[in-house]
């Protein structure tokens, strides 16, 4: 392997000091040609035209003490050397037109000579691999003596420095914890999901879309991948958060985007609109299917262009904001029936995170919990506790099939704050656990029958299990009217009120009795 | 693939670069194979430096030899000689390295070979720890002519530390046989001088000196001497003291540094001078290393015998003596009898 430098001519330190003889300063460039323990095969070394005389003083010095080397001059002229575009473009364009070949060459780029700008864009294409070698930094020998002095080879290879990748994997870990409020999740898929959510939080201001059930903790997770990004100091605006089913109509537009005094009937002052709020921070757009597509075209253009018109404006404004959007619903099948912009969708599914709900996450339960009653302690200052039988009684209840979590965290949240709140002396009994599985089952065993709280009316009255949903409904009503009817001749007029007007002779008694034995009812059995 | 190669041990006794050298040098000589291990093992900067490696790619150059682990820090290298060829080779050291060296390590083949040679050396000509080209021209040469191998040298341009760039060329017309030396008397002094040398340096360091050397020898002004010369890439200073004695011409060195006064660059050389008239012995320290190799070769060759006394040897004399040994496989004695030592090399 041939050893080849890279190199700027430096100005002042190459030339030496000039009341006495030039070997007898140390000249960085032909210093580094003098190590015993270098073998430099070739130096590539740059300088500017107006010391072009230095340039061949030193590669005489260097062909005189290194005769191993070969030393190429070439010649670059920067306007202004401190200049970092002109610089880093110039040095960029001359690593580009070199011929690399790092199966037979060995590259260091020496760092010591040229301005800090131009160390700082040979720093900058070492590390971009524009220039596939390492960085070579000489220091003088001690106390003004002569001679070579020092080297020290860099490698920006950052893997290979065990103490900084530690560092990195624990500011990593760190990140990941943040992620997950501090929560030790234990579900691989969700831990996986967390790492690649860091990843890209850390990587990319692309939008990103989180999708998953209600409850799921999407808001919360865009919250904490904001947080992350503003401790990463990628960001310093605000967090702005607003679920697009609250938005509606013009109303929606001018949340969003905001309008000028007069925009409309009402609009006595200008509004700023929540995009504007996100300048320089992050907008988080729950329920993002809930958008209208006026909203969503405008929205797009903000996104691609960073502009868009405010109500009632003529003139643009901008806004520079990272977005996430949240959606539980399938947007692919919503463009397929018109109802979501496909161009959108395209732009804000780069990165698609899907929540999985908390019934595909039971191991991560016993977490939560603790998380849970930590947090009620935090907010009401008193804290609770939880036996460790009830904890087993819960749990055994919450990690079974049994326990269906229909708004996930949402549930778990409100059974915790429940029995929190109930908690005589800051103790949760195995009592109020029972009582709060009871409540948590009957209210997913009548959401699973029906999305209608009516539906209650059947219990302990029939098998609503048994009976078709259009049956369940119907006879839901009818019960509620006949138990708030005092005899059956009543409760008949009121459910038969339209049609008994067409009959000659209504039997509306009749009509209700026969209807309830069809279930095996009668009228006492509801009284 | 010649198979029994000799290892050598680099650590032993100095542990420095004269073991590669003289391995080298002793491997182009008999035709053997080695592998040296642990080079330059217990330095600040271990295994091969520049230096060394130009030393080794100008023995594999004069040796038509295969070899491995020739790069820079390696510790280990396999050195397998084919045939010596003699001619015209120019070898350049860098980082002002000492020329004379390398010379060192190649010259013993050619004092044999088949035919003459002319080597041309660049680098570093007067460096310290290594013999500096007037000590080759005026002590060790002549010895080498007595010897039966032509050897002259011509020096065009110094070459001191930090700046190298020195050049000399060396002609040797091998000697079809080798005689060894018995050098047991220095016989009468015939002539003496101290010079003062500055290249691109003021004068006054160089007068500086030769006042110092002149009080302290005491010595007629007719054998003092400020020069300076021009034909130096950079700047040096030396202080050479010479004594040319009936059968034998010893020169000493003072070698000038920044920070070091001009007064103690003289006085080393002097030191030097008076431990040597102290005793009767006709070769001093640096000689007596010098000669080993030749000496060695001339018993092992064309059974020769030799003999010289001088002070009581350096640790790397006593090193290379051991590589001597291992390699030639003769007899090397040393008697000691009061400050002086008396070497034999090879036997009757």
């Amino acid at each position: 392997m041939k050893q080849v430098v890279f190199g700027l001519l430096g100005t002042r330190l190459d030339r030496g000091s000039a009341k006495t003889d030039r070997w007898q300063s140390w000249r960085p460039t032909v210093a580094l040609c003098q190590h015993e323990d270098l073998l430099i095969d070739r130096f590539e070394l740059l300088y500017e035209p107006k010391i072009a005389d230095l340039s061949n003083t030193v590669a005489e010095d260097i062909r005189s003490i290194s005769p191993e080397t070969d030393v190429r001059l070439h010649e670059v002229h920067f306007r202004d050397p401190w200049d970092l575009e002109e610089v880093y473009s110039k040095l960029h364009e001359f690593m580009g037109n070199y011929s690399f070949r790092p199966e037979q060459e060995k590259y260091l780029a020496n760092i010591t000579t040229g301005t800090h700008v131009q160390q700082i864009c040979m720093f900058l294409l070492a590390e971009s691999r524009h220039l596939p070698g390492q960085l070579l930094q000489a220091s003088p020998p001690k106390r003004k003596q002569p001679g070579e002095g020092t080297y020290k080879v860099i490698d920006l290879d950052l893997s290979r420095y065990d103490q900084l990748a530690a560092r990195f994997a624990l500011e990593q870990q760190e990140s990941l914890s943040f992620l997950k409020s501090g929560i030790e999740t234990k579900n691989t898929a969700f831990n996986q999901l967390i790492e690649r959510i860091e990843k890209v939080a850390i990587h990319s201001q692309a939008p990103m879309l989180i999708t998953g059930p209600t409850g799921a903790g999407k808001s919360q997770l865009a919250r904490r991948v904001y947080e992350l990004k503003q401790q990463r100091r990628q960001l310093d605006g605000k967090f702005v958060e607003v679920n697009c089913a609250t938005l509606r109509g013009d109303q929606a537009t001018s949340a969003l985007f905001g309008h000028v005094k007069g925009a409309f009937t009402g609009a006595t002052g200008a509004r700023e609109g929540l995009l504007r709020a996100a300048e320089g921070g992050m907008l988080f757009l729950d329920e993002i299917g809930e958008l209208g597509l006026d909203e969503q075209a405008m929205l797009l253009r903000a996104i691609e262009e960073k502009r868009f018109l405010p109500v009632g404006g003529d003139s643009e404004t901008g806004s520079d904001f990272q977005l996430i959007a949240g959606t539980n619903r399938d947007l692919q099948s919503d463009v397929q029936e018109g109802r979501f912009r496909e161009d959108l969708l395209s732009r804000i599914n780069l990165w698609t995170f899907r929540l999985p709900g908390l019934a595909e996450r039971r191991e991560d339960i016993s977490p939560n919990l603790d998380y849970e009653l930590t947090q009620f302690s935090a907010t009401t200052g008193s804290v609770v506790r939880l036996n460790k039988e009830a904890r087993t009684r819960f749990l055994r209840f919450a990690e079974s099939e049994q326990a269906t979590w229909q708004a996930n965290f949402r549930d778990l949240n409100a059974a915790i704050t429940r029995m929190a709140t109930l908690a005589a002396g800051g103790r949760i009994s195995v009592e109020l656990v029972d009582e709060e599985i009871e409540r948590l089952s009957q209210q997913w065993k009548s959401n699973d029958n029906s999305n209608s709280s009516s539906l209650r009316e059947l219990q302990g009255v029939v098998d609503a299990q048994e009976l078709d949903r259009f049956d369940q409904v119907a006879l839901s009503e009818v019960i509620r009217v006949c138990k708030a009817s005092s005899t059956l001749s009543q409760a008949g007029r009121k459910l038969f009120a339209i049609s008994r007007l067409s009959k000659a002779k209504p039997n509306d008694a009749d009509r209700l009795r026969k209807y309830l034995a069809r279930f095996s009812l009668s009228w006492d059995q509801l009284q | 693939m010649p198979t029994n190669a000799i290892l050598i041990n680099g650590s032993q006794g100095e542990g420095g670069g004269q073991i590669l050298r003289s391995s080298l040098a002793l491997a182009l000589v008999t035709g053997q194979s080695v592998q040296i291990e642990g080079i330059r093992a217990g330095r600040d900067k271990p295994g091969l430096m520049r230096q060394h490696l130009t030393a080794v790619r100008a023995a594999v150059e004069i040796g038509q030899a295969e070899v491995d682990g020739d790069e820079i820090g390696s510790q280990s290298i396999r050195f397998q000689p084919q045939a010596i060829k003699p001619g015209d080779y120019k070898f350049s050291v860098g980082t002002a390295g000492s020329a004379t060296l390398v010379l060192q390590t190649v010259l013993p083949a050619l004092m044999i070979a088949e035919q003459p040679s002319e080597l041309i050396l660049e680098g570093g000509t007067h460096n310290p720890w290594s013999p500096p080209y007037d000590f080759l021209e005026h002590a060790y040469f002549p010895l080498l002519r007595k010897m039966g191998a032509n050897v002259t040298a011509g020096l065009e341009q110094y070459g001191f530390y930090p700046a190298g760039g020195g050049r000399f060329s060396v002609a040797i017309t091998p000697a079809a046989e080798l005689r060894g030396l018995q050098l047991e008397k220095r016989g009468e002094i015939l002539q003496r001088s101290a010079t003062a040398l500055v290249a691109n340096l003021s004068r006054r360091i160089a007068q500086r000196e030769i006042d110092t050397a002149a009080d302290k020898l005491n010595w007629a002004p007719n054998c003092l001497h400020v020069q300076e010369v021009n034909n130096s890439a950079g700047p040096g200073n030396i202080v050479m003291i010479e004594l040319h004695s009936e059968n034998v011409r010893e020169v000493f060195t003072g070698f000038g540094r920044p920070g070091v006064k001009a007064e103690h660059v003289a006085n080393n050389a002097v030191k030097q001078v008076r431990d040597y008239l102290a005793t009767d012995a006709p070769v001093g320290p640096y000689l007596a290393d010098q000669l080993l190799l030749p000496l060695g070769i001339a018993a092992w060759k064309d059974k020769q015998r030799s003999q010289f006394r001088t002070l009581p040897l350096s640790r790397h004399s006593i090193t290379h003596i051991r590589i001597l040994q291992q390699l030639l496989g003769i007899p090397i004695s040393v008697e000691k009898e009061g400050g002086v030592c008396t070497v034999i090399i090879g036997s009757n």
